[in-house]
């Protein structure tokens, strides 16, 4: 059954995530199975899986859902991009939709078979043959729709900030990235205001300006400008200008 | 309807309880040499009588007697409806001597109505007391029916309680342990036979404390200490525990499986999520009246929030509820980086 691909055929890299240790074991067990599959890294929680998968760009991913810090998801969120084939294993059945939202090869129910696991990885194989990447940002949008975030993951190299929605001060656009204001720091992120406008509407934050998203709870006061335009002055000074639009909508909203 | 006219049995007893009152009647009106005429005439009229006597219930009925109602309020109904019922009777009496006389049986039934008034009173006294035994009436047909609805609401209440035990057990617990023991079926057989055995202890306990009413601090820690042993196969080192508790306490009654969704949520909703993992502390303090078991672990402040935490929180809330009313508590709170969960009893 377990059909052993000639030399000439590719070898396949993979990285098993998961914060079980017994869970991973099984994982390394079954794939003894299969001698195309080489095992680069394990990893017991996001933050390690981020940054291996980061650093290795393995052809697949073995990954756990529920795990400390950064759950399987926000894993992909962070190294999307580099991700060809992943088989979400869980004991958990109410994320399959969100997993093949996602694209993902398959979804294991915790606990599966060897049949089940050999057939996950034939299919794993035929993606990763046909070569047939995902595109990132498809992804990325598949799993940021609908979803308001408690919190914002910003990848930075093999580094994961994870930045709660409520420190955050402002958002700025910048060409091709945001850069958002938390905690007295600047973080860069490769996503477009308009989608964290929609994303961030319902905790508390407003599109003041072409190129600004405003966390409405640090704005201290509005003043008048030369030019009739308006200013936001928050509670740590910093001032960001209003457009006419913006004025009306925060006006309805104060 | 009335209560005793939906009842035949009732109506008997009750016709029957008027028999002795006839027989006063004909005892005081009738003549030495003429008992058969006073029986004659008396007999069937208590019987009708009786019949009116059920009307007290209505009266009764609005004009209940509460704790808060002052009887005297209800005194001019009780005056009004009683002359009205001996007026009736009077007239009655009158209308059956009248058809005594004209069947020409020898009898003089038109003595009695000599003094109607007399007739009168008698009735409308008799009144006053199917009035105060309606009063009797109703008041336990109420307490009847608080018996019977406390007896149905403990049975809600225990179905409830099922219930929730049902739902406290969480299958993914179950999925992630088959999940480990088939993982250590390859890698050390004897140590998935221990898992096994460890998870099937767990489950008939459950099951069997789960129908008891109270159980023993001890047998719950040894429910709990099972479940982490259980859930150390999973965590490995990252899960560590210490239990303190005295004799005293260990041997203290509480309802079954109050203590291990404490922990398990410590352990799902804390341990789980820090990558270093932590330890859970059981610790309990006995004084005279309450018994106070208290779990701590440590949290992630960051940790995400999904619906499914505090389900298990709010179980055992509602099942110290449902049991002491407000004398048992569960009390929850989170300070730096440490959650707190501590569950009060009271004594048994």
């Amino acid at each position: 059954m377990n059909e052993i691909p000639r030399s000439d055929s590719q070898r396949l890299s993979a990285i098993i995530i998961d914060d079980e240790a017994p869970a991973r074991a099984l994982i390394r067990e079954y794939l003894s199975g299969h001698a195309d599959i080489d095992v680069v890294a394990e990893c017991a929680n996001g933050f390690e899986a981020v940054k291996a998968a980061s650093e290795l760009k393995p052809d697949l991913l073995f990954l756990d859902i529920q795990m400390p810090k950064l759950d399987g998801f926000e894993v992909l969120e962070l190294i999307g991009r580099d991700t060809a084939g992943v088989i979400f294993t869980t004991a958990f059945d109410e994320y399959a939709l969100r997993a093949f939202n996602v694209h993902a090869v398959d979804y294991l129910l915790k606990p599966f078979s060897a049949e089940r696991f050999t057939e996950a990885m034939q299919l794993a194989r035929a993606r990763i043959k046909r070569a047939d990447p995902v595109p990132a940002r498809a992804l990325l949008q598949s799993h940021r729709e609908g979803s308001a975030p408690d919190r914002l993951l910003i990848r930075d190299r093999s580094h994961v900030h994870v930045i709660p929605v409520d420190q955050i001060d402002f958002i700025e656009a910048q060409d091709d990235y945001v850069s958002i204001r938390a905690a007295g720091r600047s973080y860069l992120k490769e996503q477009t205001l308009g989608e964290l406008e929609t994303q961030l509407q319902t905790k508390g934050f407003l599109r003041i300006h072409r190129r600004y998203i405003l966390n409405v709870s640090r704005l201290a006061k509005i003043e008048l400008s030369e030019k009739d335009s308006r200013v936001a002055i928050l509670k740590d000074k910093t001032e960001l200008p209003i457009s006419r639009s913006g004025y009306v909508k925060l006006r309805a909203l104060l | 309807m009335h209560p005793i006219l939906a009842d035949r049995r009732q109506l008997g007893l009750y016709l029957i309880g008027y028999l002795p009152i006839g027989l006063v009647l004909v005892l005081g009106f009738g003549q030495r040499d003429a008992w058969g005429t006073a029986a004659i005439f008396f007999l069937p009229l208590t019987m009708i009588y009786a019949f009116i006597g059920l009307s007290a219930y209505y009266v009764c009925s609005a004009f209940p007697i509460a704790s808060n109602y002052r009887i005297w309020r209800a005194l001019p109904a009780h005056i009004s409806s009683a002359a009205t019922v001996g007026g009736l009777c009077v007239g009655i009496a009158w209308v059956w001597s009248a058809a005594l006389q004209s069947l020409n049986l020898g009898l003089q039934p038109q003595q009695y109505m000599a003094q109607p008034w007399q007739l009168f009173v008698v009735a409308a006294l008799l009144f006053w007391l199917a009035i105060a035994f309606h009063y009797v009436l109703i008041a336990s047909y109420a307490t009847q029916k608080s018996e019977k609805r406390a007896l149905e609401s403990g049975l809600l209440a225990r179905d409830a309680e099922l219930k929730a035990l049902r739902a406290q057990l969480d299958p993914h617990f179950l999925f992630n342990s088959l999940n480990s023991i088939s993982s250590l079926t390859g890698s050390d057989p004897a140590a998935a036979r221990k898992m096994c055995l460890l998870l099937a202890e767990f489950l008939r306990d459950t099951l069997r404390f789960g129908g008891t009413h109270r159980i023993a601090l001890k047998d719950e820690m040894s429910v709990v200490q099972r479940y982490l042993a259980i859930e150390q196969v999973r965590l490995g080192p990252r899960l560590a525990m210490t239990v303190e508790a005295s004799d005293a306490a260990l041997a203290t009654l509480i309802p079954p499986l109050i203590l291990q969704p404490l922990v398990e949520n410590a352990v799902l909703h804390g341990i789980a999520h820090l990558l270093d993992g932590g330890n859970v502390s059981i610790s309990s303090e006995l004084d005279q009246s309450t018994l106070r078991i208290r779990v701590t672990n440590p949290v992630d402040p960051d940790r995400p929030r999904n619906r499914r935490s505090g389900f298990g929180l709010m179980l055992v809330r509602e099942r110290l509820q449902s049991q002491y009313a407000g004398a048992a508590q569960l009390q929850v709170r989170e300070e730096t980086g440490e959650f707190i969960a501590e569950v009060s009893v009271p004594f048994e």
